[in-house]
């Protein structure tokens, strides 16, 4: 498998690692339900056949996390992002800093 | 031409005959030419047996003239070159090669355990299954090696491969494989475009079956036609021409691994030449142009020698100037028998008859039998006859009686399979023809074209035309403007197959994979016992699962499976295959990654000064560490490391720490975000201080643990453990980048930058103030515990100092730019020699650490949390932190849970070893009385026994209790006493001084 | 006092440089080396003030942009290796941190790396033994550089502006296997090795 890093390029797989689901969000420590939020971040993951965004580490290379959308099924990547600039949209969302 | 080479033909084939080739098979002398392969060698000079089968031992000859052999499988070369189960089809000759047949024992022609064959009925499918199954112990003792003895595949040399194996990475606009009719047309169209591609053939030649068969390619014999294409494409600088080279997997993404047989032709390889190279190709786009392998048809004793599939009969005949046999017998389901007819009669071999299995045999056949003199009968060649070669055909019409036909060849042909394996390499499932009666390409990868007999098109001028659209597509989707040429004009041909797979007259054995030696039988017997998915049938008959992949096997398995469970051979299954495509050595996927090269070593910057103090050195990760530097005259390991320890407690050690990870952190959130990802304060820092600190993952468990030091504001240096140290840089990038990318954080490591060493002991002080330029005051009170800072030593060179210890010692870490590590160890060496100073390795570091009852790797393990580890008090309880939390759950906050103590025996000479297995004292050795285990151990110097850290539940209330560490695995059972992790100056007065 | 500068020359060096082998490996030493990160939202600023010192557009993707006393080699997102003779730039790193304050952190890297060259006829068919990036002249023309490994080795390599020479930087303490996977690459071209 192949991706395309936005900074380097198209490179093969041996250059990435993967940590997973680029759905869940690290909840608000100071939340009312803190913990059970923080356990679904940790450890609840659905495993869909087919599209799923994810995070790849791009650590042969420019050190970017990426956030990359994934066909389980057949490896096709349809989107890559920069994690840093989809964490800063989702910031903006949010109406944080 | 050499007298021994009785079948070659005069004035036929594309060897080279001004080159003659002396060989030996079996020791016996034998001559060819440049330009033959093995296989065709041993026909030219009549040699038919080649080999014993795996199983039975059965007479084996040469089935093929391709990739796709499974009956001529020899062992090549001798000594360290010495390579087992090589297809003699494939091996060219070269002078002075050597091979050897398989699986017989005495000699080929006298096999003893070809009794096997007579006791054939048992050994059926599942034998193995069925009869070796008790008592266990007899296995490895008695029923492995009696089987290995007996159905070993050769013998692979037992010295070291004395070659050495390349990898290479390419890349290309298109990937052409095969470099036949189509894939020559594919090549020269998308290379005339201006595309890079790169053509791969598994031969040694380009052409494919034009170089096997009579044909005319615009008028010129085919082969003529193959040389000037060959010339048109190494003139193009874009082309690259790979022969030899098997493309053997596909991948996603248009990437595709190769093995191109470098020197594999040669005596050996040249000099510096590697003797193979794997290739890993990147490809926009893919043209598979693999050809089709043809089928056997199983009938009775079809494995003899002399049974030859008729399209290698007639590439022996036209490529090789072979003959195969002098009387043939051609059975065949398809129009091939007409072309092999002919090719037999031209070169002057008889052809006894023509067996036409089909209800009709076709006007083509008919015109055949009649111009070579062939009895041409419609029916099945039902047996071969012969013991160990074939000596005649009993054949079977359609309407009459059977009867025999003598001969020393039966050119068989069951149409043809397309190889289609690398478009399922990535799940692509084929495609049942009813009317090719065969599997052909369903959905193939991205960006990959399947054209010619891969596809299914076994006419020669669809085939060229296949070709040339397919590079035009191809160099397009790949950006350039390319158009299809006018193409080469060549005859149509005809095929007309009509499915004969398993011929029921047979009386004798009947084989579907000649490899594995599985006969129609055997799939009877499987279904007889309920095997009916493909799947569970082949793992019960080993039907294709031989080295060859079962390529003249599994269609034949798969109908006759079909057949028997009356379901149509696509409901029955398919054939897909996974990569490697045809055999691929070790040596190859190693490359240069062999021995002491097989991974990456990293050296500190005391490693050559350390070799030539003689240390012993460890492998950390990827770097090789001093372990201990032993003295003469010292007889252990202990010795050696009790030494080091007094000596850098009574005066003054130094070691190379410079393996811990080094991050440079800065910006002007730097220190708000290590309060965010350590359990502790670091904003609170003073600039010139170094602070403890202790990370976690988000789950509570602790990620890794060092000091980080303040030299600005705005700039923080961080040390991780060495082996975590790659871990950490990722773990903060995720931080910063997923979680906080609105703070202003730049890293940067730093491990590579710096030599850094620590210098340790009572005497270190005055040790260090012998390098330290003035005037920086290195006193307790200039430089106190916990300090950093920024100086120059030996006269300017610029250095980074810190008050830490690891020891418990009053102790410095003194860092240089590593191009001065190799010359400060020597410098701190001579300064440190007047006060008894030693350089000390991990050994000592680590006993040292645990008389200190510090953390370390073995307690820092990926299931503790810092409370575990005694250190929960250091989590501010101020800020959020990563892992905060999920440490606060009840599950990590039980008081059950094994935490950090220390042991000590309570027979003070007994030695502890990490690992036991901590249980209460009078508790049986049952895993529900386990409550933990010791992690660390050393015998400790300076108490004079064993120490040890471990886990242990409910540490905190059993102060003084006495449990057992038990470990069965080395018989260790000691009664150990629970005390604080802390062996040595408890108050740490030591290190404050 | 002259305008005109003299530059020494190593003989051996020099024999290398006319090697007619089809490539030639060589030691690069010699260099001041500097990371430099952007800080947050400093960018725009930052390339100005490079400019404005060195005369250096600092590139946002991997390229080298070279000075004729300072080099910028991208190294990642708002990332560059600032390099400078050793010998005129001995305080490099304090030097460049000072004139970038605000602007950019700056760490040093000037033994975090080791370096070799790599040119000649064969270069791209040794590198292509364990860089798995494509070197081809269209693909990676002259001045492109790029983050990857080499024999699982990370390198940072670029290939100069001016002459058809690649060079690769590797972490130091990698640099004997990288060495030995180097040379054992190059020994079927018969190369020219040099310091």
């Amino acid at each position: 498998m192949r991706i395309s890093c936005p900074y380097c390029g198209e490179r093969s797989l041996d250059e990435y690692l993967y940590i997973g689901d680029a759905t869940v969000t690290r909840p608000d420590p100071a939340g009312a339900n803190a913990q059970a939020d923080f356990y679904k971040y940790a450890y609840e993951r659905t495993n869909p056949a087919g599209a799923h965004k994810e995070l790849w580490y791009h650590s042969a290379g420019c050190h970017a996390w990426l956030v990359v959308e994934r066909d389980t099924r057949t490896h096709e990547i349809s989107s890559v992002e920069t994690a840093k600039d989809v964490a800063l949209k989702r910031n903006v969302a949010k109406g944080g800093a | 031409m050499s007298a021994s080479q009785t079948n070659r033909i005069t004035g036929k084939g594309l060897i080279d005959r001004r080159k003659p080739l002396r060989f030996t098979f079996d020791g016996k002398s034998y001559d060819g030419f440049q330009g033959d392969t093995l296989a065709s060698a041993l026909l030219a000079n009549g040699v038919v047996l080649t080999g014993r089968s795996f199983k039975y031992h059965r007479a084996r000859g040469i089935l093929s003239a391709g990739s796709e052999e499974p009956n001529a499988i020899v062992e090549l070369r001798a000594g360290a070159r010495r390579e087992p189960n090589t297809r003699a089809t494939m091996i060219e000759l070269f002078p002075g090669l050597e091979a050897h047949s398989q699986n017989r024992w005495p000699s080929l022609k006298y096999d003893v355990l070809s009794i096997n064959s007579l006791l054939s009925p048992v050994f059926v499918a599942g034998f193995y299954y069925k009869t070796f199954m008790w008592p266990s112990a007899m296995w490895e003792k008695l029923y492995e090696p009696m089987i290995r003895r007996a159905a070993g595949l050769g013998r692979a040399s037992d010295e070291a491969d004395p070659d050495t194996y390349d990898k290479s990475n390419a890349f290309c606009d298109v990937l052409v494989v095969g470099g036949g009719a189509a894939g020559l047309m594919a090549a020269l169209t998308a290379g005339r475009a201006g595309a890079r591609v790169i053509v791969c053939d598994e031969h040694f030649d380009l052409g494919g079956r034009l170089l096997s068969e009579t044909q005319l390619v615009d008028g010129k014999p085919a082969h003529d036609w193959v040389r000037a294409a060959v010339a048109e494409l190494r003139a193009m600088p874009e082309v690259q021409i790979l022969t030899r080279t098997s493309v053997f997997g596909a991948y996603d993404t248009g990437t595709f691994a190769a093995v191109e047989r470098v020197a594999d032709h040669l005596p050996k390889p040249g000099v510096h030449q590697p003797r193979q190279r794997l290739w890993r190709i990147i490809a926009k786009q893919c043209v598979l142009a693999a050809g089709a392998t043809e089928r056997p048809i199983v009938f009775g004793n079809n494995d003899l020698p002399g049974v030859m599939l008729a399209s290698a009969v007639r590439t022996y005949i036209n490529r090789f100037g072979v003959m195969p046999g002098k009387t043939a017998v051609i059975f065949a389901n398809n129009d091939e028998a007409a072309t092999t007819a002919r090719d037999l009669a031209t070169v002057g071999v008889r052809v006894a008859a023509i067996v036409d299995s089909r209800p009709q045999p076709s006007a083509a056949v008919r015109d055949a039998a009649k111009t070579t003199g062939a009895r041409l009968v419609s029916g099945v060649v039902a047996d071969a006859k012969g013991r160990i070669a074939v000596k005649g055909a009993r054949i079977v019409p359609a309407a009459g009686e059977a009867f025999d036909v003598s001969c020393d060849l039966i050119a068989v042909s069951g149409g043809y399979n397309p190889n289609v394996q690398l478009t399922t390499h990535q799940n692509g499932r084929p495609q049942w023809n009813e009317t090719l009666a065969a599997f052909l390409p369903g959905s193939s990868p991205k960006g990959m074209t399947v054209v010619g007999s891969a596809k299914g098109t076994f006419s020669l001028p669809d085939c060229l035309a296949e070709g040339a659209q397919a590079g035009a597509a191809a160099a397009t989707a790949a950006g350039f403007s390319a158009h299809v040429p006018q193409v080469p004009k060549a005859e149509a041909e005809s095929y007309g197959v009509v499915p004969m797979w398993r011929v029921k007259e047979a009386k004798h054995k009947a084989f579907v994979d000649f490899q594995n030696d599985v006969a129609a039988s055997d799939i009877d017997l499987a279904e007889r016992e309920g095997y009916r998915s493909v799947e569970h049938v082949k793992r019960y008959t080993t039907l294709g699962m031989a080295t060859d992949q079962g390529k003249t096997a599994n269609v034949n398995g798969l109908a006759i499976l079909a057949a028997l469970t009356g379901k149509s051979i696509p409901e029955t299954g398919i054939t897909s295959a996974r990569p490697p495509y045809s055999p691929v050595s070790i040596g190859a996927l190693a490359g240069h990654h062999r021995g002491k090269e097989f991974k990456a070593t990293r050296l500190p910057p005391s490693y050559y000064w350390a070799k030539e103090q003689g240390a012993v050195m460890v492998e950390a990760g990827l770097w090789m560490r001093p372990q201990y530097f032993p003295r003469a005259g010292e007889t252990d390991w202990l010795e050696t490391v009790t030494r080091e320890v007094k000596t850098t407690r009574s005066a003054a050690g130094i070691c190379d720490v410079s393996t811990l990870g080094k991050i440079e952190i800065q910006g002007a959130d730097a220190g708000t975000f290590l309060d965010r990802v350590y359990i502790n304060m670091f904003s609170t820092l003073g600039v010139g201080k170094a602070r403890y600190g202790m990370m976690l993952r988000e789950d509570g468990i602790v990620l890794d643990d060092g000091t980080t030091a303040r030299f600005a504001q705005d700039r923080f240096f961080m040390t991780t453990t060495t082996v975590n140290a790659v871990k950490v840089m990722q773990h903060l990038e995720f931080c910063h980048q997923w979680h906080w990318p609105e703070l202003d954080v730049q890293m940067a490591s730093a491990t590579d930058q710096w030599a850094q060493y620590s210098v340790a002991g009572p005497r270190s002080r005055e040790l260090l103030a012998k390098l330290v330029d003035a005037p920086f005051d290195i006193s307790n009170e200039g430089f106190p515990y916990m300090a950093v800072a920024e100086i120059t030593v030996c006269n300017g060179i610029r250095a980074r100092i810190y008050r830490l210890s690891f020891s418990g010692e009053l102790a410095y870490e003194i860092g240089v730019p590593a191009r001065y590590g190799d010359s400060l160890i020597r410098a701190l060496m001579a300064a440190g020699q007047e006060f008894g100073a030693l350089c000390y390795g991990t050994e000592a570091l680590g006993v040292m650490r645990i008389e200190k009852g510090h953390v370390g790797g073995p307690e820092i393990n990926g299931t503790t949390t810092a409370a575990d580890l005694g250190l929960g008090k250091m989590a501010s309880t101020k800020k959020d932190f990563i892992g905060r939390v999920l440490a606060g759950r009840e599950g990590l906050k039980d008081p059950s849970r094994p935490a950090l103590v220390g042991f000590r025996p309570v027979d003070r000479s007994a030695r502890l070893r990490s690992g036991s297995h901590l249980l209460p004292k009078d508790a049986g050795n049952f895993a529900s009385n386990d409550q933990g285990y010791l992690t660390s151990v050393a015998y400790s110097p300076m108490n004079g026994h064993w120490v040890g850290l471990g886990l242990l539940s409910n540490a905190a209330s059993r102060m003084g209790e006495i449990v057992r560490a038990y470990d069965p695995v080395r018989n260790g059972d000691t009664l150990v006493e629970v005390v604080s992790p802390v062996f040595f100056d408890p108050e740490g007065e030591r290190l404050r001084v | 006092m002259s305008s005109l500068t003299l530059t020494p020359t190593n003989a051996l060096a020099s024999a290398l440089n006319s090697s007619r082998s089809s490539v030639a490996i060589a030691v690069l030493d010699g260099l001041s080396i500097a990371h430099v990160a952007a800080r947050k939202g400093q960018s725009a600023a930052l390339a100005a003030r490079v400019k404005e010192l060195f005369g250096v557009t600092l590139s946002q993707t991997p390229r080298i942009a070279t000075g004729s006393n300072v080099s910028f080699v991208w190294a990642g997102p708002d990332q560059w290796l600032a390099m400078a003779r050793a010998d005129t730039n001995p305080d490099f790193e304090r030097d460049l941190r000072g004139k970038l304050e605000g602007l950019a952190s700056v760490a040093d890297q000037t033994d975090a790396r080791a370096l070799a060259t790599v040119r000649g006829p064969n270069a791209r068919h040794v590198l292509a033994k364990g860089v798995p990036i494509d070197l081809h002249p269209k693909a990676f023309p002259a001045g492109s550089a790029a983050i990857t490994h080499a024999s699982h080795i990370g390198v940072l390599m670029w290939l100069s502006e001016a002459d058809d020479t690649f060079t690769l930087a590797c972490p130091r303490s990698y640099a004997s296997s990288f060495w030995n996977w180097l040379t054992e690459s190059a020994v079927e071209f018969s190369p020219a090795v040099g310091e």
